[in-house]
């Protein structure tokens, strides 16, 4: 389990790095002098380098939040902005050309790739800002369960359970309904807030199995308070798995956002990913294939990006792998 | 073993209970509430309300409604009345309490759009969800196993490589983007009905008396009409479990494939073929049940895409139909009966652990 490298006993340095840095610092060959220790994320890091995939997936996700950031303001046109002929309405869009490369929509002749560049800002929003209430929650609740114990974690597992029983998305589309009147950021909160159950699994279990080693009963015997065992010891130790099932959720969330607003109970203010294809929908039969394939791909880009990402993490805070 | 079973539907209970006060815990968060309905109506005055909400038990305090709701308490009865008509304990079915109201008694209340029973209108939508329901499950559950297997088997040959490039982009693809694509494939080309369930110009639209009537008269076009209407969602439906897990399978696999006992039988010089299925398969399938068991509530949430899409008049159908018109009591029928059969099926997934791996002791 990744949580039980702690500190790293043996640097890991090729002896073409210590040569590398003997040479520069022009120290003698002492091989001893030029070891340094990583700390437990350089090492992740220096794992995580070497995974493929999941830099091509770093590398994509970083190019999608550049985009979902300055985009808007580069592009021509506004995700308001109709078309030129906004006298006619036109079932039939036009498909992708020079000036709208993604096409236009039919109806009302919106450019399609201002509309999935200015999505990208919502839907991408929408994931990482629910996932980090999702994590802090889960994490709180976690932390708890698994460090009081008894009937607190008992009380509060039991509550994990019936939410988990609950179909959610059934739930959510009910609440965005109730509540979301199309507003991102109660579509966040809502989304937030159901999707804390598997990460306070988790950290209970973490939680669990690291307050009974060595090192946290030490603590515990020289005095150390709860809570700064709770943050110092446990919390830093556990941080890897969480990481991994935070990118998860991220993923996860992106795609049930889509889905929410597909139904049309999501943000309908500003364009998603999810509510461009909704409006396609109705347009399908006339032919504008490029108006819901461009928000799709997009979805689909992004979430295999955030999975490989994923995969990298795991594998760098693996112990067992070592890279 | 008994016991295990007894247990463990013991501690679903408090589970169950706890997805009732949720549910109801929605239902008193609603806007509007039940008397909603009559802002516009200027013939209801403040005391008309009152009346209604004293006839419908609404005066009383939130414990009690709840109480009610489930059927423990006599809605006729004074406060937390716990015993029915017939002089024994109102929960107990109706032939021996005397009581009809509460999900206990089956009563779901009444559709606040069409009036009906909200059980009626569930039971009517639950045919074609479990039809299409069942279809998935088969194909997913098949597909999967045999590619997982073979990819296991045959690792890193050119099936696997691309076995596992589908898997990534299915499991990335969003269900609903895939449908509306097959829909302009498969709709602007004609080749395989979009909508519905039935064609409607040569059948009775599906389960009403007249479509019965129909298919005795010709079951074989009824059949293949349904079966020509089932295979554009069954196939949005499994994609992304078969993504998911055909990868289960094949780690799975792999990792009963690298046990000692099967080196074992290898070098006791079995053939491979019964050594590959015999020992290594039948192993590498029991995460696989537990994780199907697990899996089997997402037909049901998935199916609300599905059924949207190509206008499957199912469950998911109904939902979306409910929540749009805030038909609160059709939503929380809904809502207690997928969890129901999430509770199930999480129920059954652990008996059937227990039953197919007989190292495990409870």
């Amino acid at each position: 389990m990744s949580h039980e490298i702690k500190k790293v006993s043996l640097p890991e340095v090729t002896v073409a790095e210590i040569e590398q840095r003997q040479g520069e610092a022009g120290t003698p060959a002492d091989y001893e002098v030029g070891l340094q220790s990583l700390s437990q994320w350089q090492l992740a890091w220096r794992k995580f380098r070497n995974h493929r995939l999941a830099l091509i997936g770093l590398g994509i996700l970083s190019f999608l939040i550049l985009v979902a950031l300055v985009g808007p303001f580069l592009l021509p046109f506004s995700f308001s902005d109709v078309g030129t002929r906004p006298d006619q309405i036109v079932s039939q869009g036009r498909g992708p050309s020079l000036a709208h490369p993604f096409g236009e929509t039919g109806g009302l002749q919106r450019d399609v790739l201002t509309l999935v560049v200015n999505g990208a800002r919502t839907s991408l929003f929408i994931g990482f800002s629910s996932m980090a209430i999702g994590v802090i929650i889960g994490t709180a609740v976690g932390a708890i369960a698994g460090f009081i114990g008894g009937f607190v974690d008992n009380f509060l597992m039991r509550i994990v359970d019936v939410m988990l029983s609950l179909p959610i998305l059934f739930v959510i589309l009910v609440f965005s309904k109730f509540f979301g009147q199309g507003s991102a950021l109660i579509i966040v909160i809502i989304f937030g807030l159901f999707s804390w159950m598997g990460v306070s699994r988790l950290v209970r279990s973490l939680f669990l199995s690291i307050r009974e080693r060595e090192f946290v009963e030490a603590a515990r015997a020289v005095g150390v308070r709860d809570r700064r065992i709770i943050f110092k010891h446990i919390l830093p130790n556990a941080l890897s798995p969480i990481v991994v099932a935070a990118s998860l959720i991220i993923a996860g969330n992106i795609i049930s956002e889509a889905f929410v607003s597909f139904l049309g109970f999501g943000v309908t203010t500003t364009p998603t990913w999810g509510n461009i294809l909704s409006q396609a929908r109705t347009f399908i039969p006339q032919g504008n294939w490029w108006w819901p394939f461009f928000s799709g791909t997009a979805i689909i880009v992004t979430v295999l990006a955030v999975n490989f990402v994923g995969d990298g993490l795991r594998d760098a805070f693996d112990p067992r792998s070592r890279a | 073993m008994t016991k295990y079973i007894v247990r463990r539907v013991i501690q679903a209970i408090p589970v169950l209970i706890g997805i009732t006060i949720v549910v109801y815990g929605i239902l008193l968060s609603a806007p509007g509430g039940p008397t909603a309905k009559f802002a516009q109506n200027p013939r209801m005055t403040v005391e008309a309300k009152e009346r209604f909400k004293k006839a419908w038990g609404l005066d009383q305090p939130i414990p009690i409604q709840y109480c009610r709701w489930i059927g423990v308490c006599d809605p006729n009865g004074e406060g937390f009345d716990l015993i029915g008509p017939t002089g024994w304990p109102s929960f107990l079915p109706t032939p021996i309490s005397g009581s009809t109201n509460g999900l206990l008694h089956g009563d779901f209340g009444f559709s606040i759009t069409s009036g009906e029973a909200v059980a009626d209108r569930i039971v009517r939508a639950a045919l074609p969800t479990f039809i299409l329901a069942f279809f998935a499950l088969v194909i997913w559950i098949s597909t999967a196993v045999l590619i997982g297997v073979y990819s296991a088997i045959k690792r890193y040959s050119w099936f696997d490589q691309i076995a596992t490039i589908f898997s990534y982009i299915g499991f990335a693809m969003p269900t609903f983007w895939l449908g509306i694509m097959l829909v302009y494939i498969f709709g602007v080309s004609g080749l395989l009905p979009v909508s519905g369930m039935v064609d409607i110009r040569t059948s009775p639209a599906f389960g009403n008396d007249a479509y019965w009537k129909y298919f005795g008269q010709h079951p074989i076009n009824a059949l293949l009409d349904v079966g020509k209407h089932l295979i554009l969602p069954v196939f949005t439906l499994v994609v992304v479990n078969i993504a998911g897990d055909s990868r289960f399978v094949r780690a799975s696999m792999i990792d009963a494939l690298n046990q000692d006992y099967v080196r074992t039988a290898k070098a006791k010089g079995l053939p491979g073929r019964s050594v590959t299925f015999k020992h290594a398969l039948r192993n590498a399938l029991l995460p696989v049940v537990t994780n199907i068991g697990l899996e089997i509530p997402f037909l049901f949430t998935g199916a609300i895409v599905t059924e949207t899409i190509f206008s499957w008049p199912g469950i998911g159908k109904l939902t979306i139909d409910a929540t749009t018109q805030f038909d609160y009591p059709v939503l929380m029928g809904v809502l207690l009966i997928t969890s129901l059969i999430v509770v199930l099926a999480n129920l059954i997934a652990d008996v059937a652990y227990a039953v197919v791996d007989p190292r495990i002791k409870y």
